[in-house]
């Protein structure tokens, strides 16, 4: 089209058409379009005002039956659609531009075409025989057009009948003797197969013959496209291996390499088989190429491609290494990407990165937050009981620790000199890395887990920082409770300490509203270890005076534990008959308030607990006359006999998931059938009672499940290695409460804070900790059936409160911590009673939780596009019935003509009632609405125009 | 496809450049989710954090800041990241040779050659040509044409 290729010379009229749709233009070109909405830019009333006039003039142009014009207006409205203006009112418009002659208008048309067209696949009936048109290759210049009609289809979303009209026209193209055109077409067939995968069915070999191109662009082409494919149905392709393992092996061309990596990735997944091959040549690539990008293809290959075995250790110290060097790189990018194949592997088999720790410790402390969470999934591959607390402790220092990132020289050293940027943690980093933080320490049953005591502390520290993070303390509360329970069930040698955080974390400012959610399981511990607290009346006051903001799932719980409390401090030896009933006094009344909650069970709980207290109470007024109750200092059997017998049955063991369900079942089975209780039976059940009061085992359980593990840590190492890193930790601490004082402080003169008048510390609560060793206190055995005491009998009470009414109000809580004697620590297994349908049901739930494993259904059906209508392509399926289909598709033509008549009979109408008219985007949505309504009903057209009338009418007013 | 999603905006959220290869995301809130990419970018800390982020379930963004102007692609999650910040880099290459030391404006007046030079380096979502000669070679027989 260049001047000098015309035989003659260019008439001025011919330039001027020229240059007109981008260049010299007498109306209102796009440059001034551009221009205006830059010089409107102070106010976006003024941008919108101006917007509203261009586009009312664009309406105008494209209305207009100069083509030139017409080109005009559509160029600017796809500039405007980049801005959110809807466009597809003038699709009409595009297709007439689209036709046009000059190559520059249909450059234009096109360019419209692929960012508009995707909203109405209507218009792609009537694109068809332009594209057809467009295709055809027949002089030089052609290949231009060629060109500009195969982009369209790369990239407008077509239709499975445009599909089918279009994909002869393509496979001639394939032959074409230009290497550009070859290439597009390659492109657009990819498009077409997604929509008609019977086209690739039946050309796959006409297909993959491009594999064989002798042009660079168009091998690259078909690689990048079969990938795309065998993402979505790898099976056809296996086939190609060898073809395109040579081509692995001569190509020299960084960037189909990658792709082939990519493809064999995907084909190496269904077809384990060609990792023998295949291994050996990546693991040679890796040793020859220099390029990083191929190095961590080919990695990524080998991982993600299966070709890593859980017993390769060559395989995988080789790809280890060259992630190591590139987590040490200086460029985030490479360390994000490395950082989750090493992750990849680490899952593959978590002793492939054992040996890493020091890296993925330093990958936790990286500058990117976002390199830090992937980092977090690593640590469960490396935590071991040596290094959990180390582990632990850097994770918890960057909840208090200001973190600076420190730029010289590209050098990311912390500290000192030049400019320091803060390290902003985000939210759900740091939810990410409580959740992570307990979960670390409880993998394995508490098996890394040394030092309890420690433990206890974290959790405290926990509850205490998950405080801050609104969005998921609920849930935070929740998990820190559960792990407070779990330990105070299953770690009976640390009970009175975990007793002790849980009173720590009860007694920390407004818990009940800042982590509500942690209350209900430390309040069930408290009722249900009650035994180790001395002085439950006040125990119990503190927690009447708390509840009032108390949620209803901890409602309902304290009823409950505040017996359990009474019933055990009433058993105990320091109960006098007056302060029992002045306890049991209290008790009724804070309980009465909640006989007409309006939460069922609470309210059926406070009925039942009000009515037996009720009970007691007479029972306490009555005169001791009877001689009974001397031995128990005045106290009526309901308090002495019956109220523990309430609680007291059994000691409570931790039971695995599903136990219940499984034994429910059985019983539905085994005992409808068989009568109640014969002699035998009862004699049994007798025996079966009196060995549970000795509470050695149970012999109802299988002995051999009910084996608790006893992990005999030598005592001493341990000892030593925790007094070190007690230090370590305690000066972490330290640290970490001096922030979260000055924090606290921070918040107070911060008017947006929610107050907490007392800012109070768990400072002296810290000390008491320290300080708890020196005394020793212990209590007598309870006299009455204590199940508990008898399984671990070296348990001491601790006497949490002091008798100081005013000391409690302080909340200054003297603590006297028994020394452990105990020269291990139990950790209790989950109970498992083994039968057939259960540990089937386990290994169900284990399944399930494994997102690993991703089964690729085999088969030579092609499914291509697994969202469309084709997802579920069937390769043997009969030929459609294209005939029915042609006529179907005239028929469908016909209509979308007339709606299209229709609309353009009613399109200058609508503009010109609309110049000025504000509200244009209102009006696109009324001609979509049309459009629904005329769709296949020829009878309502009119009716719809009418209707579209009436509801433009409204606007003008 | 890969490469779902081709975006190009400044600083302030402008959007200069869209291309859409699949349709499912370019829905009805076109607007609304480039809104939301343009935060998530924006918020990013470009120094130190990696120019590649999780977006939705199917989709990962890889960026790229060159002076005021993000270059963004979406991709699908099972692809892997630098090889796509490789293309738009040599995207950005292709366009800096093509008008020579190409600055905003030039993108801005010029979309639609813009969009020639996207159309010659990608297709339906996957890149056709690597070659920055042939590219730029070809890019500049089409410029002629108008």
């Amino acid at each position: 089209m260049s001047i000098s290729n015309s035989n003659n010379l260019p008439t001025a009229e011919a330039v001027r058409q020229r240059l007109r749709p981008f260049g010299i233009f007498f109306e209102k070109s796009l440059k001034d379009l551009i221009k205006g909405i830059r010089s409107h830019n102070e106010t976006p009333e003024s941008l919108h005002e101006f917007l509203t006039k261009e586009l009312a003039q664009c309406r105008k142009e494209a209305n207009s039956p100069d083509i030139n014009l017409k080109t005009n207006a559509v160029l600017k409205l796809s500039y405007l659609e980049m801005y959110g203006f809807d466009m597809s009112w003038c699709n009409f418009h595009i297709l007439e531009v689209m036709s046009s002659e000059t190559l520059q208008n249909k450059r234009v048309g096109y360019l419209a075409a692929s960012q508009s067209f995707h909203r109405d696949p209507d218009i792609l009936v009537l694109m068809t025989n332009l594209l057809k048109k467009d295709l055809k290759y027949t002089n030089k210049d052609d290949m231009v057009k060629v060109g500009i009609a195969l982009n369209a289809i790369s990239t407008i979303t077509i239709t499975q009948s445009l599909a089918r009209d279009i994909v002869d026209d393509l496979f001639s193209m394939l032959n074409s003797s230009h290497a550009y055109i070859r290439k597009k077409t390659v492109t657009a067939l990819f498009k077409v197969f997604l929509q008609y995968p019977e086209a690739l069915r039946d050309n796959f070999d006409k297909f993959t013959m491009k594999l064989q191109d002798d042009d660079i662009s168009v091998l690259s082409a078909t690689v990048s496209v079969i990938c795309e494919l065998s993402k979505q149905n790898p099976w056809p392709f296996v086939a190609l291996s060898p073809l395109l393992y040579d081509l692995l092996l001569t190509i020299d061309n960084n960037w189909i390499i990658i792709r082939l990596l990519k493809l064999f990735t995907n084909l190496s997944q269904v077809e384990p088989k060609l990792k023998y091959k295949l291994l050996p040549k990546i693991i040679e690539l890796m040793d020859s190429t220099m390029a990083t990008s191929v190095l961590y293809e080919a990695v990524n290959c080998i991982v993600k491609g299966s070709m890593l075995l859980d017993d390769d250790y060559e395989t995988a110290t080789k790809c280890l290494e060259c992630l190591d060097k590139f987590c040490q790189s200086q460029d985030p990018n490479l360390r994000f990407i490395s950082c989750n194949l090493f992750y990849k592997i680490g899952i593959i088999n978590s002793q492939f990165v054992a040996d890493y720790d020091d890296l993925i410790l330093k990958l936790i402390s990286d500058v990117d937050i976002s390199i830090r969470s992937e980092a977090l999934e690593l640590l469960k591959g490396i935590v071991n009981d040596d290094n959990l607390k180390l582990v632990v402790s850097t994770l918890l220092r960057q909840f208090v620790n200001e973190e600076v990132v420190v730029l010289n020289n590209n050098n990311n050293r912390r500290n000192n000199s030049k400019r320091e940027i803060p390290i902003l943690i985000p939210n759900s980093y740091k939810i990410k890395m409580v959740k992570t933080v307990i979960e670390l320490c409880s993998i394995d049953n508490y098996n890394n887990i040394s030092d309890f005591e420690w433990f206890n502390a974290l959790l405290v520290d926990l509850s205490l920082v998950s405080q801050d993070l609104l969005e998921a303390r609920d849930l935070l509360g929740d998990l820190i409770g559960e792990q407070l329970k779990s330990i105070m069930i299953k770690v009976p040698d640390v009970r009175n300490l975990t007793m002790m955080s849980i009173i720590k974390i009860l007694s920390m400012d407004a818990v009940e509203l800042r982590l509500p959610t942690v209350l209900k399981e430390c309040i069930w511990s408290l009722g249900e270890y009650s035994s180790l607290i001395e002085n439950g009346d006040i125990m119990i006051k503190l927690l009447i005076e708390k509840s009032t903001k108390f949620n209803i799932e901890t409602k309902i719980i304290l009823i409950t534990a505040i017996l359990k409390l009474l019933s055990t401090w009433c058993n105990g030896d320091n109960a006098q008959v007056d302060a029992v009933e002045e306890i049991i006094n209290i008790i009724i009344e804070f309980i009465e308030t909640l006989t007409y909650n309006s939460s069922f069970e609470i309210q059926e709980r406070a009925i039942e607990a009000n009515e037996f207290l009720k009970l007691i109470k007479e029972s306490l007024d009555e005169p001791a006359d009877n001689g009974e109750n001397n031995n128990f200092g005045g106290l009526p059997m309901l308090l002495t006999d019956i109220l523990p017998s309430f609680y007291n049955g059994y000691e409570l063991r931790p039971i695995a998931q599903g136990t219940q369900t499984q034994l429910q079942q059985n019983l539905a089975q085994e005992y409808l059938e068989t009568p109640f209780l014969n002699d035998e039976d009862w004699n049994n059940i007798m025996k079966q009672y009196n060995i549970d009061q000795d509470a050695v085992s149970d012999t109802s359980i299988d002995e051999s499940d009910i084996d608790e593990t006893y992990r005999d840590k030598s005592f001493h190492d341990d000892i030593s290695s925790s007094s070190s890193d007690e230090n370590e930790l305690g000066s972490d601490y330290d640290v970490f409460d001096k922030d979260k004082k000055e924090r606290k402080q921070e918040q107070l003169s911060n008017p947006f804070y929610l107050t907490d008048n007392t800012v109070k510390h768990n400072n002296e609560e810290r000390d008491v900790f320290s300080n708890a060793d020196g005394n020793e206190h212990v209590n007598e055995q309870m006299n009455m059936v204590k199940v508990k005491n008898s399984i671990s009998p070296e348990i001491p009470t601790v006497e949490m409160f002091s008798h100081d009414a005013a000391a409690t109000k302080d909340k200054k809580k003297k603590m006297h911590k028994h020394k452990t004697k105990a020269k291990k620590v139990k950790v209790l297994t989950d109970e498992v009673f083994v039968q057939p349908g259960l540990s089937e049901f386990r290994q169900n739930v284990r399944k399930s939780s494994n997102p690993s494993s991703i089964k690729v259904k085999g088969g030579n059906a092609i499914h291509l596009q697994t969202k469309s209508k084709l997802g579920n392509f069937d390769f043997s399926k009969d030929e459609i019935n294209d005939q029915k289909a042609i006529h179907d598709d005239e028929l469908e033509l016909d209509k979308i003509r007339q709606k299209f008549q229709a609309q353009t009979l009613n399109q200058p109408q609508i503009s010109s009632d609309n110049n000025g008219n504000d509200d244009n985007d209102e009006e696109v949505v009324i001609i979509k609405k049309k459009r629904k309504k005329g769709k296949g009903k020829h009878k309502k057209k009119k009716h719809s125009k009418k209707e579209d009338t009436e509801f433009l009418e409204p606007q003008h007013e | 496809m890969s490469i779902r999603f081709i975006l190009c905006f400044n600083k302030q959220g402008v959007v200069r450049l869209v291309r859409w290869y699949t349709a499912n995301e370019s829905g009805r809130e076109t607007q609304e989710f480039i809104a939301q990419i343009y935060r998530l970018i924006s918020s990013r800390d470009h120094k130190h954090q990696s120019n590649f982020v999780e977006f939705s379930d199917v989709t990962k963004l890889i960026y790229k800041r060159y002076a005021g102007l993000y270059f963004v692609m979406g991709v699908d999650m099972r692809d892997e990241e630098p090889i796509y910040l490789s293309h738009i880099h040599l995207f950005v290459e292709v366009l800096d040779n093509f008008f020579g030391n190409v600055c905003e404006l030039d993108i801005v007046f010029n979309f639609y050659k813009v969009y020639m030079v996207l159309d010659e380096m990608f297709l339906a979502g996957e890149i056709q040509e690597v070659s920055k000669d042939v590219l730029v070679e070809k890019l500049h027989i089409l410029d002629k044409l108008e």
